[in-house]
């Protein structure tokens, strides 16, 4: 893991000139057999809570520790520089991470072997991802996996009715059986709990992720209307405290619950509708934006008469609707007749994207200036050979650190910030220097990250600088980072 | 008071070398320096010459005159328990080779076959066990270290620990139906239509004894099960009138006690059915014995229940509607599984309240298929085999595991559900015929193919990284 880490390690630096100065006289330690001399300031970078730190203000000398010397030779030139030397791709990743755990300076080595940050203009798919003894139970074809990542860059997939955790080495980590058959949607609340939720098995279900100990459902009642019963879960998100879940009953009633994570008990409901109509219906996508407070939901539905559905911004205090987009509706709409396929946000640009259905086009909006008006602003690729990109029906779109990321049929776009574009008001930008290139709508440019023939993109999420996509019909979830190695070989 | 608090400290494997000097040991192994701890060398178990060094090394250092890379490997297992990643580069050979040298295979079978690394949503399909010759599997054993005895045609092919080696050897009999592990060096095989249990020494394929019913003047063996101090064989006479299970000591083979002689009587069809399946219920400490007998009115059959010490019978179960096509008892679980033979469902019934009228719950989907109809046998040649926490059940070319989710509440109630093993993508595999479990293994055969299929859980990566 030949990975350099640019600026992470600047505390490193600081601590050293902290240090008292017997910090630098000369340690040895003999590790099963081999001689190592360093410094107790080398050592005590693992944390004050790891065992080298400990070992660190022993005066004898040399400390024996009975563990293997090849390994723990490569856990010293890591506390010594920051990176793990090429000699460890002999080590498997396991066997690197329970020595270091031993010693207690995983978190360093974690750090060391995490990916570069993601460049959506410049990713490979590093791995597949395949879990063991999947759905047999749906039809080749119709399978869809769900699957959910955190910051660390792990891994929760629900195939069927069982959940598999990838850590975030990507190394396997579990895998248990849940009541639910087929698990539909899935979201992960706290780094070891998981809610669940199925089309076709009523109510929301938490899990513990490892081994798997269920911890309590939530279903959605009313005792003043006997026809709230049975309600499946169509989306979930979580803020720190709550869990947000949308919930339809078969009726097509729907609404959102709020439920607080440590009693799991239903906190509030948020906007409840009928389900009558395409700007009523249950939300299929959730996020919860933690700079504005709001919850965003989004409901598209793909008829005959092509893609018709809301988004909608719930403030969570005042429990109500910040705003809302219909398409198509309103005569708001610039583009009549290009509703949105996909929307999703992105709080760090803050600004919410979305994807047009015919034309394919993406469309930015302001979070944080959202009025009356049409506030859709379409990205434009000045490159007239990357113009068209072909339709947006059925398209997904995920935001990732100031990135786009929309599927195209089986194909994957990226659009991408160019340095130096900061405006994204127009109104702040003086008339005189109200050039092409600091438009809003020239921020950001198209990269188009693969054409796979096979497979239509069914899932995309980003975590840990990891890009994770699903397709259609295929039990794989790939996995895409930018990788710092050229990947030369001699010719 | 240890030296240092806080992470994980498991074994006293620091030392202040001036004060306690003797508590680091070094050893010289084919040149190469080595050091360690007795503690870690007393890992080694009492036989090991690895334990013998922690009281000798006292002046000089031992010299050993083997590899120093191979024992760098071994050295690691003693530490840690597990291989290192560099040992999957070797032939095993050369490990357990180098380990029966220092006497410490055993440390090796158990971190490669060790059984509570089984997990039965992991396995995987990771080898294919060629056997010679026309005939396909008649039967498997499994042993707890991960060996396995597979019979075909009247050849019995016994496969070590490793998978590695085998050994073949010819019988007497024309076909084996029942097969047995009663140590690894030791194996019991019967037929259903030859005479007597052969006690069989797997290394040299000779027989150690013959263990007959003496009553009739011949009889053939239906089935044959064993306990940790029992063996259990079910006899039943060549004229097919009658039968019983006959318990032997597991040492001596002295048999010790008759259960359920059974004479039959007129022509009633229930009457004087043969055993075809022993299980021993190690909680209860009873055992379970299963038969079966299909007419062309349908099948009958029924589960009996005996205490050995008493010699009596404890429950019986009658099957006559959706009877079983194989039965199993899981301790872990409590239950009593079967898989029936016309709706091919698995049922449940609870060990513990057994001598009530308790009844078999699905555990399927709930739809009831028991009388459906078309005549068709959905179970039939279903296998059910429990193993760990679940259950297994083989059904044409797929293996299902039924795993127990707990679900809380008020009596910690559990609820049955389903997985198929293996990929979607695999299609055009024949039906599978036999099933069992040893170690951390499945083993399975399948009609008409001459190799054994292995299953186990590959250390614990499945990811395909794309740039090996």
């Amino acid at each position: 893991m030949s990975n350099s880490l640019d600026n992470r390690l600047n505390p490193f630096e600081t601590l050293i000139s902290e240090q008292p100065a017997n910090n630098n006289r000369p340690l040895k330690l003999n590790v099963g057999g081999q001689l190592f001399e360093t410094t107790p300031s080398t050592l005590q970078r693992g944390g004050p809570d790891s065992l080298l730190f400990s070992l660190s203000t022993i005066l004898t000398s040399p400390i024996f520790i009975d563990r293997d010397p090849q390994i723990f030779s490569l856990l010293l030139s890591l506390l010594r520089t920051g990176r793990l030397p090429s000699l460890s791709l002999q080590f498997s990743k396991e066997e690197l991470l329970e020595e270091a755990q031993y010693y207690g300076i995983e978190a360093l080595l974690k750090k060391a072997m995490a990916p570069p940050p993601l460049q959506g203009f410049d990713m490979s798919r590093v791995a597949v991802i395949w879990p063991e003894n999947s759905g047999f139970q749906t039809k080749k074809g119709s399978f869809r996996a769900v699957f959910a990542t955190s910051g660390d860059g792990s891994l929760w997939v629900a195939h069927d009715g069982q959940i598999t955790g990838y850590d975030s080495m990507l190394s396997h980590s579990g895998t248990f059986r849940t009541h639910i058959d087929r698990i539909s949607s899935l979201s992960r609340i706290s780094p070891l709990t998981c809610g669940i939720g199925s089309e076709e098995t009523p109510g929301l279900h938490f899990y513990q992720l490892l081994g798997g100990q269920f911890l309590g459902s939530v279903n959605w009642v009313d005792p003043s209307d006997p026809r709230i019963f049975k309600a499946s879960v169509t989306a979930i998100d979580s803020s720190e405290t709550n869990v947000f879940a949308s919930f339809e009953c078969r009726h097509r009633e729907n609404c959102i619950l709020s439920v607080d994570q440590s009693s799991l008990k239903v906190v509030s409901e948020i906007g409840r509708q009928g389900g009558s109509s395409a700007k009523a219906m249950a939300a299929m996508k959730l996020r919860f934006l933690k700079e504005f407070g709001a919850l965003m939901v989004v409901s598209v539905t793909s008829g005959a008469f092509g893609h018709s559905g809301y988004v909608r911004l719930w403030d969570l205090r005042s429990g109500g609707v910040v705003w809302e987009w219909i398409e198509p509706g309103s005569g708001r709409s610039g583009r009549f007749g290009d509703t949105m396929a996909d929307v999703d946000a992105d709080e760090v640009l803050g600004a919410m994207f979305k994807v047009c259905s015919k034309s394919g086009d993406i469309a930015m909006a302001d979070l944080r200036n959202l009025g009356s008006g049409d506030p859709w602003i379409y990205l434009e690729e000045s490159n007239p050979s990357l113009k068209n990109s072909g339709g947006g029906h059925g398209s997904l779109i995920h935001c990732y650190n100031e990135q786009v990321f929309c599927s195209k049929e089986s194909g994957l776009e990226a659009w991408c910030k160019i340095p130096g574009t900061e405006h994204l008001e127009r109104e702040t930008v003086p008339e005189r220097l109200l050039e092409r290139e600091t438009l809003p709508e020239k921020a950001f440019r198209r990269n188009f990250v693969e054409r796979e023939s096979r497979g239509v993109i069914t899932g995309i999420e980003c975590g840990g600088e990891r890009l994770f996509l699903s397709r259609e019909g295929s039990e794989e979830i790939q996995v895409w980072e930018t990788r710092r190695s050229s990947g030369s070989f001699l010719a | 008071m240890p030296p240092f608090a806080g992470p994980p400290l498991q074994k006293t494997q620091f030392c202040h070398p001036k004060r306690e000097t003797p508590n680091i040991i070094t050893l010289n192994v084919g040149g190469q320096i080595f050091q360690t701890s007795p503690q870690t060398l007393t890992l080694a178990g009492p036989n090991s010459l690895l334990c013998t060094l922690t009281t000798s090394s006292l002046g000089s250092i031992p010299f050993i005159d083997r590899d120093p890379d191979l024992f760098s490997i071994l050295l690691t297992l003693l530490r840690t328990g597990t291989l290192p990643s560099r040992a999957k580069v070797l032939d095993p050979e050369d490990l357990i080779h180098e380990a029966q040298f220092y006497n410490i295979e055993h440390l090796l079978i158990s971190a490669i076959t060790d059984p509570s690394s089984f997990y039965p949503l992991n396995l995987q399909k990771t080898l294919i066990l060629p056997i010679n010759g026309r005939d396909s599997p008649s039967a498997i054993a499994t042993h707890q270290d991960g060996s396995v005895l597979v019979s075909h045609g009247s050849k019995i092919t016994a496969f070590d620990w490793s998978l590695r080696r085998k050994t073949s050897f010819l019988t007497e009999f024309p076909a084996i139906d029942s097969l047995l592990f009663l140590s690894p060096s030791v194996a019991a095989a019967g037929a259903s239509d030859y005479s007597g249990v052969k006690i069989l020494d797997i290394n040299s394929g000779l027989g150690i004894k013959t263990l007959n019913w003496d009553n009739p003047i011949y009889s053939t063996v239906q089935a044959i099960g064993a306990s940790p101090e029992f063996l259990f064989a079910s006899f039943e006479s060549c004229r097919k009138n009658s039968n019983l299970i006959q318990v032997f000591d597991r040492e001596s083979f002295r048999p010790l006690i008759d259960l359920g002689h059974e004479e039959k009587q007129g022509v009633e069809i229930g009457s004087a059915i043969p055993a075809t399946k022993l299980n021993w219920v190690s909680s209860q400490a009873l055992l379970m014995a299963s038969g079966s007998y299909s007419g062309p009115f349908g099948c009958v059959g029924s589960i009996k229940l005996w205490d050995i010490r008493s010699g009596s019978r404890v429950a019986e179960i009658k099957e006559n509607e959706d009877c079983f096509a194989d039965v199993t008892v899981n301790d872990g679980i409590w239950g009593l599984f079967k898989v029936g033979l016309v709706s091919g469902e698995v049922y449940m019934m609870d060990l513990r309240r057994l001598g009530s009228s308790e009844r078999w719950v699905s555990l399927g989907e709930g739809c009831s298929k028991v009388m459906n109809g078309n005549g068709k046998r959905e179970g039939v040649n279903s296998k059910i085999v429990g193993h760990g926490n679940s259950v297994f059940c083989s059904r044409g070319e797929n293996v299902e595991v039924w795993s127990e989710v707990l679900m809380g509440g008020k009596e910690k109630e559990g609820v049955f559900r389903k997985n198929v093993m293996g990929r979607r993508e695999k299609v055009g595999q024949s039906k599978i015929t036999q099933l069992d479990f040893g170690g951390n293994r499945m083993v399975l055969a399948r009609k008409d193919e001459q190799a054994i299929e292995v299953w186990q859980g590959s250390g614990t990566n499945f990811v395909n990284w794309g740039w090996n």
